[in-house]
C-alpha cells in the first residue's frame, strides 16, 4: 500500500471521527480530503472487494435496502453506503471507513448506491461486479440539465466496467438504450403487466425512440413512459425480461404480492413496501441477487422482510394517528406516492411539505407536473390538507387549482404545530416530504416524547 | 352567444418540460372561474393546425432531445401558419423553449446555427453559463404592468430586434441575456418570457391581462373580468417576490 494512500485513509478516519463526535454526519469533508491526497484512493481501497453498484433516478435507496438484506441472510462479509453519501466523495468515506489504517479492505462484499452523475467518475475505480441501474427519470433540471445528460453520464460510467454484469429495466426505454453495443453481460428485469387499473395522468419523459426520434407505441404502459414500448419505424423493443413480474396478486396500502419469474421459475413474492415503483425496486433486487450468486429462496425472502425505513413508506405514531411518510423528489415518484393513496381506500390526512434547496432542487415548478387532480378527485377521503415547507405557498396554489376544496386546506409552516395538528386525531395520515424537508421532519419528530419511530 | 375561448396548446408532448402546463390549468381554471367557456386542445407532430379556430396559442420548454423533430414539423408548413396568426394579432404565450423558437434562429456557442420560425425579430446565441434561479421583473404598462416572480432556465441568450419591445425589465436575475437588463418579448399580442414556475398560476395579473387581450381580439371591447379570491396566489407572489428583495 502506498504511503500517500495510508496517510489519505488516516485523514479520512480522523475527520469522519471529529465530525461524528460533533454530531455532523453525512457531510463530504472526510472523502474531499484523503481525495486531495491520493487521487487513486478508491481504487486502491475496493481492489479485490466484488462491488454492487445501484444507479438510476428514482428507487436507489429501496433497492439497495433490498439487496443488503439479501446479502445479509446469505452471509456474506458486505459493507453498504447510506443515500446521504452517494457521491464520489461519500463513496471514498464509507471504503476508508471501512478499511484497516493500513488501506486494507477486510469484506468480500460492498453495496453502493450511487447518484448518476457521479457513476461516471466512480465506475473509473471500483471493481463493478454488478451494476444495477433503475430507471430515468426527468429530475432536478437545475441541476442535471437534461434527461439525455443523465442516460449519457450512465453511458460513459459504463464503459469502463466492461467485465461487470448490467441489470436493466427492460421497461424503461431510456435506461434499455444503454445495452446497444455493449460488451456487457446483461440480466433484464422488467414488469409484464399494468400494474394499476386508473394509474394518475401523467406526462411521458420519453415518448420518442431514443434512436430514431419516431413516436413509440405501447402495448401496456405501468407508470411514466415505463411498459412495453416498441418503436414502429427502427424496430428499437423491450426486451423480454429474464427477471419478471407475471402477475401483480395484490398492490395495497402496506405491501405488495407479485408472481415473480426468474429465468422462468415463477415464485409468489412479498414485497414489504408498497407502491408500484418498489414492485419494481424488487425485480431490481433479484436481478442483482442473482448476478452476485445469492440463492433464489434466500433472495426472495428478501424482498418480504426487509426495512428501508427514512422516508421510504416508513410508519410513525404521532400522537392519536398512524402516518407513514413517502419521500417525493420528482413528478414520477410524486404520481408513484398519488397512485398508492388513490388505491387505497378510507379516510386519510394528507401533509405536502415542499423545500427548494439545492438537495430537493431549487425550481419548484414540477408540482404543476403532478397529477394531483386525481387526488382531488377523492376529495371526500381527506378529512385535512395541510401544507407546509419553505415552498408551502406554491403547494397550496397548485393544491387550489388542483381542485382542493379550499375550507379543509391549512398552511402550517412551524414542523411543530403541523404534528400537533396531524397527531390531534386517530385518522391515519400520508406525509409527503421533499428531501431536506423530510430530515427536518424526522428532527422534529425524534425531539417529540411521545413519539416513536419505529419500522414495520 | 356564449363567451368562450379556445386554447391550442402546441407540442404539449415535446415542450412540455418545466411544469409549464401549469399555466394551461391556470387558464383554464381563471376562464372557467368567471363562467367563459374555454376550451383546450392540442397540436403535436404531424397534426394540422386550424389558427382560425383558436384565440390562445401556448407553447412551452423542451430539452434539445426533441428539437429535430420539432424543427422538421415546423417546416412542414406549421411555421409558416404561426407567423399567419401572429400577423393576425392572435394571442401567443411562449415560454423559454418556445419563445426562441418564435425568433429568427439559434446560434450554438460553437457557431452552428438552426434557423427558427422568425415570427419575431429576436434571435438567441447559446452560452456556456446556463442561467438558473428564481427571478423577477417588472412588465412595462403594455402588458399588465405587474412585477412577475418565475424561475429562470436557459444557455441561450435572447436579443430583442427593433420592432420587438421587452416584455418587461429585470429586477433581479438574468432575463433575456443577462447583458441589457430586459426580460421576454411583447409583439403584437405574442407575450414570450423565460418564466417558468409555473408563470401564469402566481402571477394573476398578467394572467388576465392575456385573457383579457385575447378577448377584446375576439369580441371588441369585453367587460372587464371579474375579481376573484387571489389570496393564495398572492401569497406565493409575494413570498418570492420578498426572498428575492432581500438579496
Amino acid at each position: 500500500m502506498k504511503l500517500k494512500t495510508r496517510l489519505a485513509v488516516l485523514v479520512c478516519k480522523a475527520a469522519g471521527a471529529v465530525l461524528r463526535r460533533l454530531g455532523r454526519g453525512g457531510t463530504n469533508l472526510p472523502g474531499k480530503l484523503a481525495l486531495r491526497i491520493d487521487g487513486d484512493i478508491l481504487g486502491a481501497l475496493s481492489q479485490g472487494v466484488k462491488v454492487t453498484v445501484v444507479t438510476g433516478t428514482n428507487g436507489k435507496t429501496t433497492t439497495s435496502r433490498m439487496i443488503e438484506k439479501a446479502f445479509e441472510d446469505a452471509g456474506l462479509r458486505y459493507f453498504a453506503n447510506k443515500s446521504g453519501a452517494n457521491l464520489l466523495t461519500g463513496i471514498i468515506a464509507v471504503f476508508a471507513q471501512h478499511c484497516t489504517l493500513s488501506g486494507k479492505c477486510p469484506y468480500t462484499h460492498a453495496l453502493i448506491e450511487c447518484d448518476e452523475a457521479a457513476f461516471r467518475t466512480a465506475s473509473k475505480f471500483l471493481p463493478v461486479e454488478c451494476l444495477v441501474v433503475n430507471n430515468i427519470f426527468r429530475d432536478q433540471l437545475d441541476r442535471y440539465g437534461e434527461i439525455t445528460h443523465t442516460l449519457n453520464a450512465i453511458r460513459e460510467g459504463i464503459t469502463h466496467i466492461p467485465e461487470a454484469t448490467v441489470c436493466l429495466n427492460a421497461d424503461c426505454s431510456l435506461t434499455a438504450s444503454l445495452a446497444r453495443a455493449l460488451p456487457n453481460k446483461v440480466v433484464w428485469f422488467g414488469v409484464n403487466v399494468p400494474i394499476y387499473e386508473d394509474a394518475a395522468h401523467e406526462l411521458s419523459d420519453a415518448p420518442y425512440c431514443i434512436r430514431c426520434k419516431t413516436e413509440y407505441e405501447y402495448d401496456y404502459v405501468t407508470y411514466g413512459h415505463l411498459g412495453g414500448f416498441r418503436c414502429p419505424k427502427c424496430g428499437y423493443r423491450r426486451h423480454a425480461p429474464d427477471i419478471a413480474v407475471t402477475k401483480v396478486v395484490s398492490a395495497g396500502a402496506d405491501a405488495s404480492d407479485v408472481l415473480l419469474s426468474v429465468y422462468g421459475r415463477e415464485h409468489e413474492v412479498h414485497i414489504n413496501l408498497p407502491g408500484g415503483y418498489n414492485i419494481y425496486n424488487a425485480a431490481a433486487a433479484a436481478a442483482a441477487a442473482h448476478v452476485v450468486g445469492i440463492g433464489e429462496e434466500t433472495a426472495l425472502g428478501a424482498l418480504a422482510a426487509f426495512e428501508c425505513g427514512f422516508g421510504r413508506a416508513e410508519q410513525f405514531s404521532l400522537g392519536a394517528c398512524q402516518a407513514r411518510m413517502l419521500l417525493v423528489k420528482n413528478p414520477a415518484g410524486f404520481n408513484q406516492v398519488i397512485n398508492l393513496i388513490a388505491h387505497d381506500d378510507g379516510v386519510c390526512k394528507l401533509a405536502f411539505l415542499l423545500n427548494d434547496r439545492f438537495a430537493d432542487g431549487t425550481d419548484i415548478s414540477w408540482i404543476w407536473d403532478v397529477d394531483f387532480e386525481s387526488l382531488a378527485a377523492q376529495q371526500a377521503r381527506f378529512t385535512r390538507v395541510l401544507v407546509s415547507g419553505i415552498r408551502a405557498d406554491d403547494m397550496a396554489l397548485r393544491l387550489k387549482y388542483a381542485g382542493f376544496p379550499l375550507d379543509r386546506l391549512a398552511v402550517v409552516r412551524d414542523f411543530g404545530a403541523l404534528l400537533d395538528e396531524i397527531g390531534a386525531d386517530d385518522t391515519p395520515a400520508f406525509l409527503m416530504p421533499t428531501y431536506t424537508a423530510m430530515f427536518d421532519l424526522r428532527g422534529e419528530i425524534g425531539r417529540r416524547t411521545n413519539v416513536k419511530a419505529f419500522y414495520e | 352567444m356564449k363567451t368562450e375561448l379556445n386554447i391550442c396548446h402546441l407540442y404539449p408532448d415535446i415542450l412540455n418540460l418545466y411544469g409549464d402546463r401549469g399555466n394551461i390549468i391556470t387558464l383554464r381554471r381563471r376562464l372557467a372561474a368567471r363562467g367563459i367557456g374555454v376550451t383546450v386542445d392540442e397540436c403535436s407532430i404531424g397534426q394540422s393546425l386550424d389558427i382560425d379556430g383558436y384565440d390562445i396559442f401556448f407553447i412551452g420548454g423542451g430539452q434539445d432531445f426533441e428539437q429535430e423533430v420539432l424543427l422538421r414539423d415546423l417546416a412542414g408548413g406549421k411555421g409558416r401558419d404561426i407567423r399567419t396568426a401572429v400577423e393576425e394579432d392572435k394571442v401567443f404565450l411562449a415560454i423559454c423553449g418556445g419563445y426562441q423558437m418564435l425568433g429568427q434562429y439559434y446560434k450554438t456557442w460553437d457557431g452552428v446555427q438552426l434557423d427558427f420560425i422568425g415570427a419575431l425579430d429576436i434571435h438567441t446565441v447559446g452560452a456556456k453559463e446556463r442561467m438558473i434561479g428564481n427571478y423577477m421583473f417588472q412588465t412595462t404598462p403594455e402588458s399588465s404592468g405587474a412585477l412577475v416572480v418565475g424561475f429562470e432556465n436557459h444557455s441561450g441568450k435572447t436579443y430583442l430586434g427593433e420592432s420587438v419591445a421587452p416584455l418587461g425589465m429585470v429586477v433581479a436575475g438574468f432575463g433575456n441575456n443577462g447583458e441589457d437588463q430586459t426580460e421576454g418579448a411583447r409583439y403584437r399580442n405574442v407575450f414570450a418570457t423565460y418564466s417558468h414556475g409555473s408563470l401564469l398560476p402566481k402571477n394573476p395579473v398578467l394572467c388576465d391581462f392575456i385573457l383579457q387581450t385575447a378577448l377584446e381580439r375576439k369580441y371588441g371591447a369585453a367587460e372587464p373580468l371579474l375579481i376573484l379570491d387571489d389570496t393564495l396566489e398572492q401569497n406565493a407572489h409575494d413570498y418570492m417576490q420578498k426572498r428575492l428583495s432581500k438579496a
